[in-house]
């Protein structure tokens, strides 16, 4: 049932409340069985066995049905590169462009970035365990720091482990799409720089920049993804 | 390979803006401040290399002791690692494990088990697909409506459930059972013509009278659970005990109120603990902005060049309020007396229109009142809606065109643009609760004679018994006209306003498209709306016990024809509103509407005497007296103790406690401020020192 509502793309419309805990109560109890999840993809039998990366391991912050799911829109990008069974554990990583075309990124100013920052070899090419990376920081259940080490790390253009002018000016750029006035952006960056800027040395460290980002109050609600 | 990101001992950075010659970078690299960075990067890869030597490498080892125990007590999925670095962790940390007791294993596994049911519960939140729909097109500031809306659904829910369970409920299984009922406050020195009631008495009447009767809650409607007058002051005699039918509907009545307080409290706690962490945070506005204020989450499309627009906007907007500002503080004496009597002036102006807002309010409700009592059956089914329903429409419409108006004056004050947001919301918010609150006085001179004992209508009964021989029920009456009122102002708004501009805009001529533009979704007038149905259900809860129920189908509705609105007719706000901020404001908004529902229902509980011959306190000198009468039921320690708690003798010393206590938690929030600046100015004056040695050390070796 799951597998054949996921492949038409959505998840279960508007439920009433009762059934939103009957789905709950379902998805509390497939955590720890052992699941033979079965579906028909292109006609083949897929037999998905307690993938290790998928139940047993809790590292990204969603549930296994959620990385189950991830796993099959990172197959839908590139269906003839990734395989349907991870148990050899292949070595495949969809290149950059395929990744920025998914519509959840594609109109996302920083794509580029995010990609890059999680990404093994820092080109953007990610393979399954970045991909699954990615949207484990930018779920909802990620905590704030950890949210923020990873927005400084995408505001970081240069990599130099600062956020120093040249970035903010890139950042503002692209937020706005190049539609402000040079000056405008140079005064920008500078009240920025001003409000956040702790040890007075011009640029943005780590720590100014969890500093500052911890009191947005909004920082939670727009650093994520919804998948 | 290593990822890029976590590569450190390249050169330092690019650009040299710094002015001072660049201590070499190798030197900065070795602190441990530095160190921490390395440490979230890739020590687990130096970790892994320890698994096949068998001992961990020189440079964590000075922290392996705090890093260890901070490693296990961090769970491992929080930690900024690569997926593989991980893996390489939690297999040496499982060969840790089998060393580690059995009550940290149940607590790991107990842990485990929390945050699944965590993640579990997210997914159970009602509407969850339509509030990630709407954020996705309009963004935060819209959801946050949308999200106080299903608030307010739940909470009516929970009231009803309380109301129903207790008053609504019993009764309806006494009458369905035929249990015995044992009248109480029998006062027979009571006069005959107080005892007069009779709404169901008509005779021949019109086949339209059940129509305006359902819409006004008169006739057939009077006499049912939903109002007060049908409830009896008796006590149901069960097996074993008796239920108390009058103590049953005080205390329910209290018991909500308390209820409602208590939640919104929790949820504005919630909420503020969210918004308001750090202290200044009106100066990171432009920090936020930059780095917090792209929404990831924004479906591709227009939205997302929606964004762009407003990001851009609110940049330049801020900029010139910047200027504005400067250019504020040059004005001579001479500009700045001219401002403030052209200020003074426009605030008169604006107390004038209230006014004349709440005049028209009171002489209306006066009107439609009295004509109703005297005419009933002779007026047209147009007419005679239009007479009940007065009071409404009066209220409907000066909630629209004043606020209008206030737009316009605060613009010819010339303050910045984010006073001016804030002084026209708390201009509009006085007013719709004001404006309730002059209906229901108007109500209280009716029914209390203009507060005169001694007056000819008032004499017998100590209320106006001619006109309403039960108070309550007019009152509740008049709650639930306001209800209806606002659900049909808003199908209509919706069928002939929204809907004929959207298709004006889209099909119409391109003149007038331009002209008139697509309707935006502004959330405080719509918020604002919200609050007033909630105080409007809040105040009438007291006299008509279904009220919240039916509140709670009106909120469903209401969501579901906004939600409809909103995606065939609206385009995002040009202006984004700070969803965070603006939820806490919601919800004190909310408790101030709430202190103000508390007002009447105080006044009528302690001061006015219950109508004579209606309802479950006929017979009594006031509601609150029942109270008494069952406490004194009650064992004489719990009396006693009672007695005392609701003495003078138990609020003074109770009042003044608090007030100490919160003189105590300002002083300790103002200690705390001046701390938090002072370790600021140590940290900066701590990266200062530490670059100062580096470079003489440099300059030593």
């Amino acid at each position: 049932m799951i597998l054949k509502s996921m492949e038409q793309g959505r998840w279960l419309p508007d439920p009433p409340l009762c059934l939103n805990l009957i789905v709950a109560a379902f998805h509390i109890s497939i955590f720890s069985l052992p699941v033979k999840i079965r579906g028909k993809s292109n006609g083949t039998r897929i037999r998905i066995q307690k993938q290790k990366w998928a139940i047993n391991k809790p590292f990204s912050l969603q549930s296994s049905w959620m990385r189950i799911r991830l796993f099959y829109r990172y197959r839908d990008l590139a269906p003839q590169l990734v395989p349907l069974s991870y148990i050899n554990k292949p070595d495949v990583k969809l290149p950059y462009e395929l990744i920025g075309s998914m519509a959840e990124l594609k109109d996302n100013p920083f794509r580029q970035r995010i990609a890059e920052v999680f990404s093994e070899d820092g080109e953007g090419n990610m393979t399954l365990d970045d991909f699954l990376d990615m949207f484990s920081v930018l779920s909802e259940m990620a905590p704030r720091d950890l949210k923020a080490y990873y927005a400084f790390k995408i505001y970081d253009f240069n990599n130099d482990d600062y956020i120093c002018k040249s970035d903010l000016e890139k950042t503002v750029n692209k937020l706005t799409r190049n539609e402000l006035t040079p000056e405008e952006v140079s005064l920008v960056c500078d009240k920025v720089i001003d409000e956040a800027d702790q040890d007075n040395d011009g640029k943005l460290s780590v720590e100014d920049f969890q500093h500052m980002i911890v009191r947005a109050p909004d920082f939670l609600s727009t650093f994520h993804i919804r998948i | 390979m290593e990822p890029r990101w976590a590569q450190t001992g390249r050169d330092g950075p690019d650009d040299d803006d710094w002015g001072q010659q660049q201590p070499p970078s190798s030197l900065f690299l070795q602190l441990p401040s530095n160190a921490t960075l390395r440490f979230r990067g890739n020590v687990a890869k130096a970790w892994g290399a320890a698994l096949d030597e068998g001992e961990p490498p020189g440079a964590p080892q000075e922290r392996d002791g705090e890093g260890a125990r901070e490693q296990e007590s961090v769970p491992l999925k929080q930690l900024p690692l690569c997926m593989a670095e991980k893996r390489i962790l939690r297999l040496r940390e499982q060969r840790v494990a089998w060393k580690r007791s059995r009550w940290e294993q149940w607590q790991v596994g107990m842990r485990h088990l929390w945050g699944q049911v965590r993640g579990a519960l997210l997914y159970a939140q009602v509407w969850r697909g339509s509030l990630h729909r709407i954020e996705g097109h309009f963004g935060t500031g819209i959801q946050s409506y949308f999200n106080f809306l299903r608030f307010l659904v739940l909470l009516n829910l929970g009231g009803a459930l309380l109301m129903v369970g207790f008053v609504v409920a019993p009764n309806a299984a006494f009458e369905g059972l035929q249990l015995n009922q044992t009248q109480r406050g029998q006062n027979s020195m009571v006069n005959r013509s107080c005892l007069q009631y009779d709404p169901t008495e008509r005779g021949l009447v019109s086949y339209f009278t059940y129509l305006m009767d359902l819409l006004s809650g008169t006739g057939f409607m009077e006499l049912t659970h939903l109002f007060y007058g049908y409830y009896q002051n008796s006590a149901v005699d069960f097996v074993g005990f008796s239920y108390n039918i009058p103590l049953a509907y005080l205390l329910s009545v209290l018991g909500y109120f308390s209820v409602c307080l208590l939640w919104i409290v929790h949820r504005a706690v919630h909420l503020l603990k969210r918004s308001l962490v750090g202290e200044n945070w009106e100066l990171s506005t432009y920090s936020h902005k930059v780095f917090a204020g792209w929404d990831f989450c924004l479906a591709p499309g227009t939205a997302a060049a929606m964004k762009h627009n407003s990001l851009r906007y609110e940049l330049r907007m801020d900029l010139e309020e910047q200027t504005l500002r400067r250019l504020m503080a040059q004005r001579s004496p001479g500009q700045r007396l001219a401002l403030f009597s052209l200020r003074g002036a426009l605030n008169l102006l604006v107390l004038g229109l209230l006014g004349a807002a709440f005049y028209g309010v009171y002489r209306a409700t006066e009107y439609s009142q009295r004509a109703q009592d005297t005419s009933p059956g002779q007026q047209g089914l147009v007419l005679g809606l239009l007479v009940a329903y007065l009071p409404s429409i009066v209220i409907t419409a000066a909630n629209q065109l004043v606020p209008l108006a206030f737009g316009l004056l605060v613009r010819l004050e010339r303050y910045p643009l984010s006073l001016e947001i804030r002084l026209t919301l708390l201009r509009t918010v006085f007013l719709r609760l004001s404006s309730l609150l002059v209906l229901l006085f108007s109500l209280w001179t009716q029914i209390t004679c203009h507060g005169d004992p001694a007056a000819d209508s008032c004499r017998i009964c100590h209320y106006n018994h001619q006109q309403h021989p039960c108070w309550e029920t007019s009152v509740g009456q008049e709650m639930y006209k306001l209800l209806v009122f606002d659900l049909l102002v808003l199908l209509l708004v919706l069928l002939l306003v929204e809907f004929p501009r959207k298709l004006l805009v889209t099909h119409g001529p391109a003149p007038l498209a331009r002209l008139l533009g697509q309707q935006e979704f502004l959330v405080p007038p719509n918020v604002l709306d919200l609050v007033y149905s909630q105080t409007v259900c809040w105040v009438g809860t007291a006299f008509s016990p279904l009220l919240p129920l039916l509140h709670a189908a009106k909120f469903i509705l209401f969501f579901y024809l906004k939600k409809l609105t909103l995606f065939s007719n609206c385009r995002p706000a040009d202006r984004t509103f700070r969803a965070s901020i603006s939820s806490f404001f919601f919800l004190l908004v909310l408790l101030l509407g709430l202190a103000i529902a508390w007002v009447p229902l105080l006044y009528s509980v302690f001061v006015l005497q219950p109508s004579q011959a209606c309802g479950p306190f006929r017979g009594e000198p006031t509601m609150w007296s029942t109270l008494w009468v069952a406490i004194d039921t009650l064992p004489l320690v719990a009396r006693e103790f009672l007695q005392f708690v609701g003495s003078l003798a138990f609020a003074v010393p109770l009042f003044l406690l608090l007030c100490i206590l919160m003189f105590y938690l300002m002083a300790l929030d103002h200690s705390y401020s001046c701390l938090v600046k002072e370790l600021k100015g140590q940290l900066r004056l701590e990266g200062q020192d530490k670059v100062f040695l580096v470079t003489q050390i440099t300059e030593l070796s």
